[in-house]
């Protein structure tokens, strides 16, 4: 009787994380799996009888659509520009951040973290005037040495990098401070000991600091690397995804199909393949970092 | 993603629940109807209205909707089976609109209603023209078009002292402007601007709608109408920079002709007072014909609503010509109604002057739903010729394939 209570009760505990799960984790993408097989569009969601089996006819369109390429190129381009340079600018901010803790130093905190509490609308619009080709500083500050201007968001090659530059000034804030917080779960007696043996602030910051946040950069990588792959925020506001596609990612290319054309099977199908992407990379980097660990 | 997956999901949630709620009220002389209008904000329509529900009792309430939410809600709307009463609805999304089945057949209603026959609008949005095969599923509301805005200054200082009437002058003018020097542009295309390569279809004398209502872009007049677009930019008549503002750029005098709307004006006049009598506006230059787009919105009726009776009722009341001017007098949208726009309460701008000429000779865009993504297309394949060097021929042979493809 009591061993049969004992077997119940760590399921009525989880059921509740569980159901949400369920709810709105698995359920949904079950959802969109089935709605990725059927032509679903505006029309079919006010008269269920217009909506047919498609099979994977859905796919195959994507597979024939030089737009879902260009956006999957674009969103791997991104990634490489951007999670590297978020994780190594963050690090190095954090662990500059933490060699003091006078006032200087927590409001540099405080300056670090603001782009992450800015409203992205309000972020897209300050950058949209700093990046205007016409009147924008940038090109303001150019031109008083000389230089040419810049088109920063309306040239296919340059407005990839002012785009993922915005992403990545607003990102690295969340990262700085969650660095930041596991350095000072570091014991400082492994640094007074390494003190005493004669390492200097370098080898410190190398055999000690980097090693033992390790699960840290681990977590950063793998949200950062997720965050990356759904890119979407940036090139909404500042370009819509333009010039002629040079900054519509992946996400953005999903939401173009399923709310602004409506076209919500094909959406769905785009939406499963990433949803795939995503998978596949975390799972490798978990499957990495646990043979890493062994 | 997850949250694409769940917003794919909600909808389609929504869409099942949808067809258990399908209540119906009973009918009767409702105390209210609830109307939605496209754009910031619903005060000057709650005015506009005080004096139907004086009439008749009925009550309206105004639900504001930004223009950039207008699809979400739609589709929300449609997927829960949850709507207003009367909604007004941009041209541009009409066909969305037609194909969500969200609209009430109006035509049985009509026969009642005098101020709702079809040849009381402009021709432009002729009942026909509007709808699908014998039905009305909305009607005209308020009417908008593109003029051209040149800066009477700088053309005169260029030796001009008319604005262009034909493609030729055009551009000559351009050529002339745009040799004043560095950052200094004849004309101004907006990349973003679907109708402008239809226009100029239009003024070559051809259309992008077939005989059997689909849409083609393979014909010459469209070749015609993409040489002319091309050679702006071949020339270096225009700024290249999608982020060219067109007012400051009208205003400084970097663009000193340019294709808009009317709302261009407002902000003219609000932005730069001092420039006042320096500009003007004038009907499209033409080729074979100057004509523009014709863009506004209709009202429809949500095809669940249980006040359909009162709701024609307030449709009614809004074609009436009074209602329309009055209209125009506190939101300066221009009527649909042929008798308001040739009252002269409207003769008093010369600029409104010239909108209700070019509205004479002013056309919709292609009312189907594949429109969207065509004109998306189009305009992606113009700006890769004019701004990353793509070969014509062959980009347009890729173009007719895929407006082939997105029609099947």
């Amino acid at each position: 009787m009591r061993n049969r209570a004992a077997g119940v009760t760590p399921y009525v505990f989880v059921s509740p994380a569980f159901v949400c799960l369920l709810a709105f984790g698995i359920l949904p993408i079950v959802v969109a799996a089935i709605v990725s097989l059927t032509n679903l569009d505006v029309s079919g969601l006010g008269d269920w009888g217009k909506v047919e089996f498609v099979g994977l006819d859905n796919y195959r369109d994507l597979m024939r659509d030089p737009a879902f390429w260009e956006s999957l190129r674009n969103t791997a381009l991104f990634v490489v520009m951007g999670v590297p340079v978020i994780i190594g600018v963050s690090l190095a901010v954090a662990i500059a951040l933490n060699q003091s803790q006078s006032l200087f130093f927590r409001a540099l905190r405080a300056f670090y973290f603001l782009p992450a509490v800015t409203a992205i609308v309000a972020i897209a619009l300050i950058w949209g005037y700093l990046y205007n080709t016409q009147f924008g500083l940038l090109n303001y500050l150019l031109e008083t040495v000389g230089l040419p201007r810049v088109s920063w968001l309306t040239e296919p090659t340059v407005a990839k990098f002012s785009v993922a530059l915005v992403a990545i000034w607003r990102a690295t804030g969340l990262n700085i401070i969650i660095l930041l917080a596991a350095q000072q779960d570091i014991p400082k007696e492994y640094y007074e000991a390494s003190a005493i043996d004669g390492a200097g602030k370098w080898r410190q910051v190398f055999s000690i600091t980097i090693p033992l946040l390790r699960f840290a950069i681990f977590f950063v990588t793998v949200t950062t690397l997720i965050g990356w792959m759904q890119f979407f925020d940036e090139p909404y506001v500042l370009t819509q995804g333009g010039p002629s596609g040079a900054t519509t990612s992946i996400s953005l290319y999903i939401y173009q199909q399923g709310f602004r054309f409506n076209e919500f099977g094909f959406a769905s199908a785009a939406s499963l393949i990433l949803f795939v992407i995503i998978f596949a990379v975390t799972a490798l980097q978990v499957r990495a970092r646990r043979n890493a660990d062994e | 993603m997850r949250k694409l997956v769940t917003m794919a999901a909600t909808v389609a949630l929504l869409a099942g629940l949808a067809a258990c709620g399908n209540s119906s009220e009973p009918s009767g002389t409702p105390a209210s109807l609830k109307v939605w209008v496209m754009g910031d904000d619903g005060k000057n329509f709650t005015n506009l209205t005080a004096d139907f529900t004086k009439e008749t009792g009925i009550k309206v309430e105004v639900d504001a909707i930004p223009w950039a939410n207008v699809n979400e809600k739609l589709t929300t709307a449609v997927a829960s089976g949850q709507g207003p009463d009367v909604m007004q609805i941009g041209l541009s999304l009409l066909s969305t609109f037609q194909a969500s089945g969200a609209l009430l057949d109006l035509s049985p209603s009509l026969g009642a209603h005098p101020n709702l026959k079809g040849d009381n609008f402009l021709d432009a949005v002729a009942p026909g023209k509007l709808n699908p095969q014998g039905k009305v599923l909305s009607v005209p509301w308020i009417s908008d078009t593109r003029v051209l805005f040149y800066r009477k200054d700088l053309l005169s200082e260029a030796g001009f002292a008319q604005p262009p009437k034909t493609w030729t002058e055009l551009h000559a003018y351009a050529t002339k402007l745009a040799s004043r020097g560095k950052d200094k542009y004849g004309y101004y295309i907006p990349q973003w601007d679907a109708p402008l390569p239809i226009q100029f279809t239009w003024q070559a004398g051809g259309d992008v709608v077939d005989k059997s209502g689909k849409v083609t872009l393979d014909t010459p007049e469209f070749r015609k109408a993409v040489d002319f677009y091309t050679s702006f930019y071949r020339q270096k008549l225009v700024p290249t920079a999608a982020d060219f503002d067109q007012a400051q750029g009208f205003i400084s005098g970097a663009a000193p002709m340019l294709i808009s709307g009317p709302y261009l004006a407002k902000t003219i006049k609000d932005q730069a007072p001092e420039l006042n009598g320096k500009w003007a506006v004038t009907t499209l230059p033409a080729d074979k014909s100057g004509t523009a787009l014709f863009a506004g919105s209709n009202m429809g009726v949500w095809h669940k609503t249980g006040n359909a009776e009162a709701a024609v009722k307030l449709l009614d009341y809004l074609s009436k010509p009074a209602t329309q001017l009055k209209w125009y007098q506190i939101n300066n949208e221009l009527p649909t109604v042929k008798s308001a726009l040739s009252d002269p309460a409207l003769a008093a701008d010369p600029n409104v002057q010239v909108y209700v000429k070019q509205l004479q000779d002013a056309k919709l865009l292609p009312v189907v739903p594949a429109w969207d993504k065509i004109s998306s297309k189009m305009l992606d394949s113009l700006n890769n010729m004019v701004l990353k060097g793509a070969d014509q021929t062959s980009t347009l042979t890729q173009l007719n394939a895929d407006v082939a493809s997105l029609q099947k």
